[in-house]
C-alpha cells in the first residue's frame, strides 16, 4: 500500500518534513485538496469578500475608500509585525497595545510639553520603544519571568505611568500645564504628515506599512536571526544545545516588536493630533488576531510576514465592507472574531503540518 | 451503559422541565428593545426643496461612541429622522478610539455621501477630516465638538449648556433667596461642565450667595468616588441650604452623601443636571432632597441634529450654531403628575421633543 495516510503518523514524522511533502504521485486526490485548501484557502476567503464588497456596495470600489481601508489596516498590521517576531521566538507580548498608546503621550509631550520640532518627537518616540522592549527582555530573559506575565505588567507600569506626568489628562495644544501656564507648543504641520500626507496617491502609513512587511520578511525568511528566531520557537533547549545564544535571541525579538509597536503609535499619534490618553489599548488583541491568521497563510504554519500583512487587510476589508453595509459595531467584533477562528481551523485543523506556534510556554 | 442512558435522559428531561418553569410568561411575548423609542412622524405640509425632492439623499453619522444607553437613544432618533427625510443613512462607529474615528470620517468621505454627521471626538482629530469634507462640497454638521477652532465652515451644535445651569439656578435663586451658604460640586476640564460653571459663577455674584465648599472627581465611577469628598465637606460646613451638582452622576454622589449626615435630611436642597430613569426615581424617592433639575431627550437631540444638517443641505439653516434647548423639571412636579421614568415624562412634557428647533415646513418632525 504505496499511499500514507499522514495524519496517522506521530507528529514528529509530519513535522521533519518527511511526509509534509512527498512525490505529489504518493497523494491522494483528498489530501492533495486538503493541501490546497490549506495553502490557498485563506488567500480565497479575502479575495472572495474584497469582490463580494466591491461588488455590492459601489462606495467600496472608489481608491480613496480603497486607500482609506488600508490606511486603517496600517497600524494594526505593523503591531501585528512586532508580534510576529516575538510569536516566531515562541513568545508573546500583551504590552504592546499600550507601548502604542506610550509612543502617543511621548509624541505629544515632546511637541507640547517641551515644544520641540516633529523630527524630535519622532526619535523620543523610537527610542522610548527600545527602552520598553529592553525592560521586557530583562524581565523575560534575565529575570526569567514567564513571557505572557511579564509583559502583563509592563502593560499596567506602562498604562498608568504614562498619565503620572499629565495628571491623567490627554494632551492637546493650547492645554493648561499643572502650574497654570498653557502650554508652549502645538503639534507640527509635518508631524501631522505622517499619517495626513501622500505619496503619489499612496498615503504614508500605507507606505510605511509595505516597507516593514518588507523588512520583516527578510529579517524573518532571509536572515540568519530569523531562522534563528524559528529554531528557538520550535525547540529552545534543542536551539541552546546547537550553540544557539537563546537569551540574546529571544531579547532581539521584544526589542524589535516594542520599536515596531511604537512605529505603530508614532501613526496613530500623528492621526489623532492630540495626545489621547486611550490610543492604541485596542490595538492589542486585533495585532495577536492578525499574526496569528497570518501562520494560516500559504500553509506557513508559524508566523510569517506576508501572512500578518493579509491579515490585516483581510479584517480591514471585513469591517470597512460591513460599515459600508451599516451593520452596528457589535456585528464587526462577531465578524473579527470569526475569521480568528476560521483561519485557526485552516492553521491547527485541517493542516496536515503541526503549527509551530504554542503560545504561553 | 444502560443505566447511563437512563440518567441521561433523566437529567435532560428535569433541566427541560425547570428550564421551562424559570420562564418569564408566555413564550409568544415579544420584548420590545428598551432604546428603541417608537416615534410618530408628523406629515411634512410644503414641498421639499433639492435635494431632499427625491429619496435616497446619502448621509452618514460618524460617531466617535455608540456604546450606552443614551448613545443608543441619541442614533435612535437620528434614524428615525433620517428615515422620514427619505435619507439613506450609514453608521460608522468608533468605539470610543479617536484614530479609528479619523479613518471612518476618511471613509465616509470617499464612500460619496451628500452630508456628514459628527457626534463627539477631538477637534484636532476631526478638523482635517471635516475641512477636507467642507471643501468636496459636503455639508457637516458637528455635535458637542468645539469644531470652529480649526474648521470654522462646519455648523457646530451641542445641547444648550447655558440653558441647562441656568433654568436650575432660577428655580434655586427663588427657592433659597439670595445671601445664602452654598455648596459647588463640579470639575473642572470638561467642556460642557466648564460651561455650566460659567453660568454658576454668574448666578453666585448676582445672588450674593457664599460658596462654602467646591468639589468633585471625574472617574470611571466619578458617582462613587466623588460621594466621600462630598461627605466630609458637608460635615465641616453643616449650614449649607443648596448644594449645586451640575452633572447626575455628580448629583448622584451628592444625594448618597447627604444620606451619610441624617442631621442634615431636609436642611439641605439639592439641584442637579440631567435626567434618565434612574434620575427620575432617585428624584421622587420619599425626602430626596434632589428638587430640581435640567432636562433633554437624547432622542430628541439625535433627530434634530439630521434636521439641521438637512437645513444646511438644502441651503436654509440661518447661521452656523445651534444649540438644542433643555427644560425645567422638578420634583413636585414628577410627583404631582405621577412620573415614573422617562416614558411618562415623554408623554407629560411635550417640549423634550424640541419639535421647534431647525424645523422647516418640508420636513417631517419625528416626536418619541
Amino acid at each position: 500500500m504505496p499511499q500514507i495516510e499522514s495524519s496517522l503518523l506521530p507528529a514528529e514524522a509530519v513535522d521533519s518534513g518527511r511526509v509534509v511533502r512527498p512525490e505529489d504521485d504518493t497523494l491522494s486526490t483528498g489530501t492533495r485538496v486538503r493541501d490546497a485548501v490549506v495553502k490557498y484557502g485563506f488567500i480565497a476567503v479575502t479575495v472572495a469578500l474584497f469582490s463580494y464588497f466591491t461588488l455590492s456596495e459601489p462606495s467600496f470600489r472608489t481608491s480613496g475608500a480603497l486607500f482609506s481601508m488600508l490606511k486603517f489596516a496600517s497600524v494594526t498590521a505593523i503591531l501585528g509585525l512586532g508580534m510576529t517576531f516575538v510569536m516566531a521566538v515562541g513568545g508573546m507580548d500583551l504590552s504592546i497595545g499600550s507601548t502604542a498608546g506610550l509612543s502617543v503621550q511621548m509624541a505629544a509631550m515632546t511637541m507640547v510639553f517641551y515644544n520641540l520640532n516633529g523630527g524630535a518627537a519622532v526619535a523620543v518616540v523610537l527610542l522610548s520603544g527600545v527602552a520598553v522592549g529592553l525592560l521586557n527582555a530583562v524581565l523575560i530573559v534575565l529575570c526569567k519571568i514567564p513571557d505572557l506575565l511579564a509583559t502583563l505588567g509592563m502593560m499596567f507600569v506602562i498604562q498608568g505611568s504614562k498619565l503620572i506626568p499629565v495628571d491623567g489628562q490627554s494632551v492637546a495644544s493650547g492645554m493648561v500645564l499643572p502650574d497654570g501656564t498653557p502650554a508652549p507648543g502645538k503639534f507640527t504641520e509635518s508631524f501631522l504628515r505622517i499619517d495626513g500626507g501622500t505619496l503619489g496617491p499612496v498615503p504614508y502609513p500605507v507606505v510605511i506599512m509595505l516597507v516593514l512587511t518588507t523588512v520583516s520578511w527578510f529579517i524573518l525568511a532571509r536572515t540568519k536571526w530569523g531562522r534563528i528566531f524559528y529554531a528557538i520557537g520550535a525547540n529552545p533547549e534543542a536551539s541552546r544545545l546547537a550553540g544557539v545564544r537563546v537569551g540574546l535571541y529571544r531579547g532581539l525579538a521584544y526589542v524589535l516588536c516594542s520599536v515596531f509597536a511604537s512605529i505603530g503609535g508614532l501613526i496613530l499619534v500623528s492621526r489623532i493630533g492630540q495626545g489621547d490618553v486611550n490610543a492604541g489599548t485596542s490595538s492589542l488583541l486585533e495585532a495577536v488576531a492578525v499574526a496569528l491568521v497570518g501562520t494560516s497563510v500559504l500553509g506557513m504554519g508559524k508566523p510569517n510576514a506576508w501572512g500578518t500583512l493579509l491579515g490585516a487587510l483581510l479584517i480591514g476589508i471585513v469591517l470597512t465592507g460591513l460599515t459600508m453595509k451599516g451593520f452596528q459595531y457589535y456585528y464587526q467584533d462577531t465578524a473579527k472574531g470569526l475569521v480568528l477562528i476560521v483561519a485557526l481551523l485552516f492553521s491547527f485543523t485541517i493542516s496536515r503540518r503541526k503549527v509551530r506556534y504554542t503560545p504561553a510556554t | 451503559m444502560r443505566m447511563k442512558k437512563l440518567i441521561v435522559a433523566g437529567v435532560a428531561a428535569v433541566s427541560a422541565l425547570s428550564l421551562a418553569a424559570c420562564s418569564q410568561g408566555s413564550g409568544a411575548t415579544t420584548v420590545k428593545p428598551k432604546n428603541q423609542e417608537s416615534a410618530s412622524v408628523q406629515a411634512a405640509s410644503g414641498d421639499a426643496p433639492a435635494p431632499f425632492d427625491q429619496p435616497g439623499v446619502r448621509v452618514a453619522i460618524v460617531q466617535n461612541s455608540g456604546q450606552g444607553d443614551y448613545f443608543q437613544q441619541y442614533l435612535n432618533g437620528t434614524k428615525q429622522q433620517a428615515a422620514a427625510l427619505g435619507i439613506d443613512l450609514s453608521v460608522y462607529d468608533a468605539q470610543g478610539d479617536n484614530a479609528t474615528q479619523a479613518t471612518q470620517l476618511d471613509q465616509a468621505i470617499s464612500s460619496g455621501v451628500q452630508g456628514i454627521i459628527v457626534r463627539h471626538g477631538f477637534p484636532d482629530t476631526l478638523c482635517p477630516g471635516v475641512n477636507k469634507a467642507i471643501d468636496q462640497g459636503i455639508k457637516v454638521v458637528i455635535y458637542d465638538v468645539e469644531i470652529q477652532k480649526c474648521a470654522p465652515d462646519a455648523v457646530q451644535t451641542q445641547q444648550s449648556d447655558n440653558k441647562m445651569a441656568s433654568l436650575v439656578l432660577d428655580k434655586m435663586a427663588e427657592d433659597i433667596g439670595t445671601g445664602k451658604p452654598v455648596g459647588y460640586v463640579n470639575v473642572a476640564g470638561i467642556a460642557p461642565l466648564d460651561r455650566r460653571d460659567v453660568v454658576w459663577q454668574e448666578y453666585l455674584g448676582e445672588n450674593d450667595w457664599t460658596q462654602k465648599f467646591k468639589t468633585g472627581k471625574f472617574t470611571n465611577s466619578t458617582a462613587t468616588d466623588t460621594a466621600p469628598m462630598v461627605d466630609s465637606v458637608l460635615k465641616s460646613n453643616p449650614d449649607v441650604v443648596a448644594v449645586y451638582a451640575p452633572y447626575d452622576e455628580l448629583t448622584k454622589a451628592t444625594l448618597s452623601a447627604l444620606k451619610q449626615n441624617p442631621s442634615l435630611q431636609g436642611k439641605v436642597k439639592v439641584y442637579g443636571a440631567d435626567i434618565s430613569t434612574a434620575d427620575i426615581e432617585l428624584m421622587t424617592n420619599p425626602d430626596s432632597p434632589w428638587v430640581a433639575t435640567g432636562a433633554t431627550d437624547p432622542n430628541a437631540i439625535g433627530a434634530a441634529v439630521v434636521r439641521t444638517l438637512a437645513l444646511h443641505m438644502a441651503g436654509e439653516l440661518d447661521g452656523l450654531n445651534v444649540e438644542f434647548p433643555p427644560i425645567l423639571v422638578t420634583q413636585d412636579f414628577l410627583r404631582s403628575e405621577g412620573i415614573k421614568n422617562m416614558d411618562d415624562l415623554r408623554a407629560a412634557e411635550p417640549a423634550l421633543n424640541i419639535a421647534d428647533v431647525s424645523s422647516a415646513d418640508w420636513i417631517p418632525n419625528v416626536t418619541f
